[in-house]
């Protein structure tokens, strides 16, 4: 049986599975060649790029990512990437020197974060929206044919323990209470 | 339906009401405008005034989302809501970059505009100089978005709220009050479809019964998001406005109902979830709609 939180969801488009090149569009429309592993847009700053961690570490062929197009305004999502691959997370799980607005990496351990940080080399191409020389770029890639890093790394999302009790089938929350005519009420008032 | 035990608080803007019990105010629309490309001000008025107008008749407080992208924009942008927007009629500003903020924050202060001012928004990403600029530059109201990126539970949004979840040195709604902030929403955070949507929505009751303040969130965001309603059509816009719904039916007070566009059909809209919501608020409960609530313009 499948990991049932993987892959973590999002849109992105699956290519060979052994392909050592992914690529994250930021504001671009642009198709990579088919030899590319996996390629979807990166939108936020923390979500999004969680999901690219934990789908890029659960394949090992994948060596290279790819950032390319106009970053996004406000969430600086792509720049935001590259922070953490340059140098990681702090205590608070804050994404160091990350210039997006909220920058935190909450479901992902720090031991997936420095196998991300290890797995893959990143290239900047951030603003870079000419298709011929993104592709140029993958081609020279694809050719240096790096071995797999070795085994996947499967990163289980990171739940907070359920606190919710069903007990009371009326209640929409552990925190409250709604009798039959619809009145709320903190639970044990 | 859903009625509070605890005392519900009901700011005053301008001559609209936030907040109360269910049934008490309509819910405050906010329509956005400049989302994208290069500020369209002709088409822009032409929409403002089709949502104040629908509102007048409605009975619907409506509220222009004025997103602002570019520094560049905000001397326009301002100019526009000062030529279009009526005096003392309220409006908030959308922005992301922590940058931009501080630079709308003190074009406001120029303009004399912060007592009308909604801030959109104020969240865990708050920065340094943003707090010190708020303390100088503090607009009349803001929206506080109780986005916790490691839970998305109703008790993760309370988290961030209370204590900040350990991503800030104390709570939300204490961060607020410090930069004297007094009238505050808070906005559920709608998130992607699976990221836990409908805790937005489950939400609205719990911060509100937890807090008294009013409560509301774009909901719209999550229809936006869900890629597979394009394979019908014409229905994603269908779903787009009628999830607004959910905002009234589950207790809140706002919603950010998107494109400023869609306001013809969710102004209507949703004075018809407001009234159905007043008769049986107003049944059980005893809360009565007021003056200017759309059961009072269409059942006078």
């Amino acid at each position: 049986m499948p990991e049932p939180n993987y892959p973590w969801g999002g849109e992105f488009t699956t290519g060979p599975p052994d392909g050592c090149v992914a690529v994250v569009l930021l504001n671009i429309e642009y198709t990579p060649p088919p030899s590319v592993a996996i390629f979807g847009k990166l939108k936020t700053e923390n979500i999004g790029i969680e999901k690219i961690v934990a789908n890029v570490i659960s394949n090992p062929h994948i060596r290279f990512v790819v950032v390319c197009g106009e970053e996004i305004r406000g969430h600086r999502s792509g720049s935001s990437l590259l922070a953490l691959h340059r140098h990681g997370i702090d205590t608070h799980h804050r994404i160091i020197d990350a210039p997006g607005a909220i920058p935190y990496i909450e479901n992902l351990s720090e031991d997936a974060i420095t196998r991300f940080r290890e797995q893959i080399s990143i290239i900047d191409y951030i603003s870079v929206n000419d298709s011929t020389r993104i592709t140029a770029e993958i081609t020279t890639l694809d050719a240096q044919a790096p071995p797999s890093f070795g085994e996947p790394y499967i990163a289980i999302r990171l739940r907070p323990e359920a606190t919710t009790s069903i007990e009371d089938a009326r209640a929409l929350h552990a925190k409250i209470t709604i009798d039959y005519l619809g009145r709320v009420k903190r639970r044990g008032e | 339906m859903f009625s509070f035990t605890k005392p519900q608080h009901a700011f005053e803007l301008g001559s609209i009401t936030f907040g109360g019990q269910p049934g008490e105010h309509p819910t405050v629309l906010f329509g956005g405008l400049f989302f994208k490309g290069v500020p369209d001000f002709k088409t822009a008025s032409t929409h403002l005034a089709a949502m104040l107008k629908i509102g007048e008749e409605t009975g619907m407080p409506v509220v222009p989302d004025l997103f602002i992208r570019k520094e560049e924009y905000i001397d326009p942008i301002l100019s526009f809501l000062e030529q279009h927007l009526p005096e003392a009629h309220p409006f908030s500003v959308d922005i992301i970059e922590p940058s931009l903020k501080v630079k709308v924050l003190e074009s406001l202060h120029d303009h004399d505009l912060l007592a009308r001012t909604i801030y959109n928004s104020l969240h865990i990403g708050v920065t340094a100089p943003e707090r010190e600029t708020l303390k100088r530059c503090t607009p009349a109201m803001a929206l506080i978005v109780a986005f916790n990126p490691k839970d998305a539970s109703p008790d993760g949004r309370i988290e961030v709220l209370e204590n900040g979840a350990h991503l800030l040195d104390r709570g939300l709604l204490a961060v607020a009050s410090s930069l004297g902030i007094e009238k505050i929403l808070v906005d559920t955070a709608a998130l992607a479809p699976g990221e836990n949507s409908g805790a937005a929505l489950a939400s609205l009751p719990v911060v509100k019964e937890e807090y008294g303040l009013p409560v509301g969130c774009a909901i719209h965001n999550v229809v936006e998001k869900s890629k597979w309603l394009s394979r019908y059509g014409s229905v994603k816009a269908t779903v787009d406005v009628a999830s607004n719904a959910g905002v009234a039916l589950f207790g809140g007070d706002f919603a950010l109902f998107g494109p400023i566009e869609h306001a013809p059909v969710v102004v209507p809209l949703m004075a018809w979830f407001d009234m159905v919501v007043s008769e049986y608020a107003e049944a059980y409960f005893g809360v009565c709609p007021s003056e200017r609530h759309p059961r009072r313009v269409f059942y006078p």
